[in-house]
């Protein structure tokens, strides 16, 4: 992963003491070339309009205003910007979620403040959204790999929530794959259809499922009705 | 189509036959030829050429019939969505006796057995598909969301219908679903009915809760 080292993440908040902060999303500065990061945030962007089938040199290159040496420059082809970009995108994403859970001390509050940023930042920008969601599945098996990889440490924060839970109480070890596939499938079905809007409105639901099967029905209601407030 | 069921069998030759038998056994021979090609090696790489090869069907009766390499695929690829609802409703229909558990899990297991032994179609029809373009998604997702009634029979069963979210139905299949596509991409389509049990926890689970939905799980799990 010798690409993701040249790109530091700086976080402009400092978890639980910046709550007197008026803005609702910790601020996030990349620190990386700033061409590169052009080409990447211009890759997310066109693959997010016209999909990863249709992406090309020449659309990065007039969405950013850059030469063409700039692009291949840092990239050998579209393949190997677009799986950069992935992981730009989704690490930028990821650390924002992080952040946001990192303010909350219970698994409920950590998956309520995570689910709430990743919700916000879709609604915000569904293009970003259809480049990392829907699209991956277009760019081949790299890509794939790096969509299981990522499904796989949301999975295991879903599971986190067992070393809350008495031992002889805990759901199967399959149940938290459910529920992250779940999720993905909604989010991803309102993507893929251009439904832009409501993704905030999909956090009851999101909040019922995960805690319904570690904290049962009546602990998953409760924290359904308090999402919907 | 048997070519036994024709109404004159001492007229039994292929010229003999009416045109629209003609054009319709072309027309399947291609759905199908496009079937085993995609399913072998890929949307993307499938070309036209490749299925006419196969199906023996020229070229201009594939431009008379399809608008192109993407709009045959689509055709066939409801067709086989068709098998698979009708075999799922077939189970799920054959238990209409039983607790509406019971009759997923019926359901589940039919579907799990039709795309082991089918897993070339399997892996078009579940992972292929999301690669192939904007037309081929949404016939994806409108072919998952046939299954809902299915699923959706369990809120009067769960018995707390008003309180369930309104995404459930979708939300299950969307993580059944998921399951089998991680499968079959991994290439252990062929043994898909390992995790039935699995599949049967995922799609009970936000119905009937974690308790009822393991004891389902155990039970398929242990082939009672």
């Amino acid at each position: 992963m010798g690409k993701q080292a040249a790109t530091k993440v700086r976080a402009g908040a400092k978890g639980a003491g910046a709550g007197d902060r008026s803005t609702p999303a910790p601020t996030l500065r990349l620190v990386v070339s700033p061409k590169r990061q052009q080409i990447l945030e211009g890759m997310l962007e066109v693959v997010g309009d016209y999909g990863y089938e249709a992406a090309s040199v020449q659309k990065v290159l007039d969405i950013t205003d850059l030469y063409r040496q700039a692009f291949y420059d840092s990239f050998k082809d579209v393949e190997s910007c677009y799986l950069a970009a992935l992981d730009f995108g989704v690490g930028r994403t990821e650390a924002a979620v992080k952040a946001a859970a990192a303010a909350e001390e219970s698994w409920r509050g950590k998956l309520r403040a995570g689910l709430t940023t990743l919700l916000e930042a879709l609604e915000a920008n569904p293009g970003l959204g259809r480049a990392l969601i829907v699209e991956v599945h277009a760019a081949g098996p790299k890509a794939l790999k790096r969509r299981s990889a990522a499904m796989k440490r949301v999975t295991d924060f879903i599971d986190s929530a067992r070393d809350e839970v008495d031992t002889d109480e805990a759901p199967p070890g399959i149940a938290a794959e459910g529920i992250a596939a779940g999720m993905h499938s909604l989010v991803h079905a309102k993507l893929a259809a251009g439904d832009v809007e409501g993704f905030r409105e999909l956090l009851p639901d999101f909040m019922y499922f995960a805690v319904l099967p570690y904290f049962g029905p009546e602990a998953a209601a409760k924290e359904m009705q308090a999402a919907k407030a | 189509m048997d070519s036994s069921s024709a109404p004159n069998p001492t007229k039994a030759t292929s010229s003999d036959l009416p045109r629209a038998y003609l054009v319709r056994s072309e027309r399947e021979r291609l759905l199908e030829a496009m079937l085993r090609v995609s399913a072998a090696k890929g949307y993307e790489t499938t070309s036209v050429d490749d299925v006419l090869a196969v199906a023996g069907v020229s070229r201009e009766a594939f431009d008379q019939m399809f608008a192109g390499k993407e709009a045959c695929f689509l055709e066939a690829y409801e067709a086989v969505f068709d098998v698979l609802v009708a075999h799922v409703t077939a189970a799920f229909e054959a238990a209409a006796g039983e607790p509406w558990p019971q009759r997923i899990v019926a359901g589940l297991s039919a579907l799990v057995g039709l795309l082991s032994i089918e897993a070339g179609i399997a892996r078009l029809a579940m992972v292929e598909v999301t690669a192939a373009g904007e037309a081929a998604r949404a016939r994806y997702r409108s072919a998952l969301a046939r299954f809902t009634p299915f699923l959706e029979e369990g809120r009067d069963y769960s018995g707390q219908s008003e309180e369930l979210p309104a995404d459930t139905a979708r939300f299950a299949i969307g993580g059944a679903t998921s399951m089998i596509f991680d499968e079959v991409r991994a290439g252990r389509g062929p043994e898909l009915k390992r995790i039935l049990p699995d599949l049967v926890f995922a799609v009970l689970m936000p119905y009937i809760g974690p308790e009822a939905a393991e004891d389902e799980m155990r039970r398929v799990a242990r082939g009672t």
